[in-house]
């Protein structure tokens, strides 16, 4: 994409767009000249503008004709315009599609260097967008690669651990007997360990799925969404929770995803409340700003802002696997939804006192 | 060359065969299993072909168990072969995969297998898993005669 920018120049006098192109003689691009409206239609068939400076009184099609026409043109919608005329206008609804982009004018005489300066502003905005474009192509290609390492990564890591832990296994069945406790407690620890790096890989390998999946919007009962969430957790858990659902906004978000969001958040306000004399945890919603917020609150474990930065990173943990299990990458998962949603996640914490978790959602 | 097959293990990893017929040992499965350990192996063996052309090709093996990942001619390919021709095609096929997030899994199901099982990292589940799809497609299961 290293050609020059191509700019269309429309007037109907000769000399006019001589001028013209001696005013853009010193920036580096290419114009192309079009004595008519018409004239000016053909060339938009076999070049693609970045900016159009349109005379705008020429005999047949005026300037504000060509532009409304160009407007309703796939190719040349968003094209930007400069009207150059000899009366001055406030009135930006002269033509029809105007909205569709950007243009501007400038009234003759004029100074060379006003129109050079209007120019290399849209050719910049231009340059700018292109770079936008191809390192956003370049950042989508570099999470696909991303993706499909991971996925290779954790498809192949499973046989070795196949292996260890079953191995491991068979020693314990065939050879336990002539083992004394110490024996069994090294090869119970390598099973444990195989079982948690499978785990873990199962984890990693959910999460890079996310970034492939395409969010598919429908509106949510978010009341029947977190009770149905409730009823498939581990009754362990819930059974002495007291749990409070506040009347919760509708959303439209994807239904999958977003159970997946509470299905996380729920299953760690339990967890991390489990130790607690009596488990409280509310789940409620509120308007802000044109967003619903959704939080969920527990009396539990809670957090130290100090490792909030931590808070949402994969194989992120602020607490001991001993005190609560877990490989980290429930909330990580939480974030991913959310902001492919173009939502915001955030929380609030205090040891031993419990934490917030909100995420927002735009109303449409 | 004509004894009876019950289970054709396709299976190039040795420590995944190895822990598959143990399980199936445990339920008495495997008197009659027969282990290969690559895809063009299989198809010779299943279509009485190359070292098995002394094989009578309507002694059929009660059921396949198929790793897809082998070098050479992998499970896909196998499995296409068999589902495709008419001496075989009703013969069950179980695809052994290391994920249920296989992009290949789509494509075994299009091609007709008849099941398929991700093998677990944790080997009591490992074993369950092999135990049940035995039991089920050796003694449970009724093929057409």
């Amino acid at each position: 994409m290293n050609l020059k920018p191509k700019i269309l120049i429309v007037d109907d006098k000769p000399e006019n767009l001589k001028a013209l192109r001696k005013v853009l003689k010193d920036l580096d691009i290419v114009l192309v000249e079009a004595i008519s409206g018409n004239d000016a239609l053909k060339a938009t068939l076999r070049n693609d503008f970045v900016l159009a400076l349109l005379d705008i009184q020429m005999p047949g099609m005026d300037g504000y004709e060509l532009a409304g026409i160009l407007r309703e043109e796939e190719k040349t919608a968003h094209l930007p315009f400069i009207f150059i005329s000899a009366v001055y206008t406030d009135n930006l609804n002269v033509f029809k599609g105007y909205e569709n982009g950007a243009f501007s004018f400038i009234t003759k005489p004029f100074q060379p260097e006003v129109l050079i300066n209007k120019v290399k502003f849209f050719v910049d905005k231009h340059q700018q967008d292109v770079a936008l474009f191809e390192l956003n192509e370049e950042l989508k290609n570099a999470n696909k690669e991303l993706d499909a390492f991971t996925y290779s990564v954790s498809h192949d890591l499973r046989a070795p651990l196949r292996s260890i832990n079953g191995y491991a296994q068979m020693l314990d069945e065939d050879y336990g007997p002539k083992l004394d406790i110490e024996g069994k407690r090294i090869i119970k620890t390598i099973c444990d360990n195989a079982i948690n790096m499978g785990m873990l890989i199962d984890e990693l390998l959910g999460f890079s799925q996310l970034g492939r999946k395409e969010v598919q919007l429908r509106k949510i009962n978010m009341n029947e969404l977190v009770e149905s969430v409730f009823i498939d957790m581990d009754k362990s858990f819930t059974h002495k929770a007291e749990i409070k659902i506040g009347k919760l906004h509708e959303v439209e978000a994807d239904f999958g995803l977003l159970r997946q969001v509470m299905f996380n958040l729920i299953s760690n306000a339990l967890k991390y409340s489990s130790k607690k004399e009596q488990p409280i945890i509310e789940v409620f919603s509120e308007e802000k700003n044109g967003d619903i917020v959704f939080s969920l609150k527990d009396n539990g474990a809670g957090f130290d802002m100090k490792y909030y930065d931590k808070l949402f990173g994969v194989f992120q943990r602020l607490h001991k696997q001993k005190e609560f299990e877990g490989v980290g990458v429930g909330l990580a998962i939480v974030e991913r939804i959310i902001s492919k949603h173009g939502g915001k996640v955030w929380a609030e914490g205090k040891v031993n006192e419990g934490a917030q978790f909100n995420f927002s959602l735009t109303i449409n | 060359m004509n004894i009876e097959v019950e289970i054709l293990l396709v299976e190039d990893s040795m420590n995944d065969a190895e822990l598959t017929i143990r399980a199936l040992k445990k339920n008495n499965l495997a008197n009659k299993l027969i282990h290969l350990e690559d895809g063009q192996e299989a198809l010779d063996f299943i279509f009485a072909e190359g070292n098995y052309s002394e094989r009578k090709i309507e002694n059929i093996p009660k059921v396949i168990l198929l790793d897809l990942k082998m070098p050479k001619i992998n499970g896909i390919q196998v499995l296409q072969k068999i589902k495709s021709d008419e001496r075989t095609k009703t013969i069950p096929v179980i695809v052994l995969t290391s994920s249920k997030e296989d992009p290949d899994i789509q494509e075994c199901y299009r091609l007709g297998v008849n099941s398929y099982v991700v093998k677990p990292v944790q080997f009591d589940k490992f074993l369950d898993a092999v135990s049940q799809l035995g039991l089920y497609w050796m003694l449970i299961n009724q093929q057409p005669k």
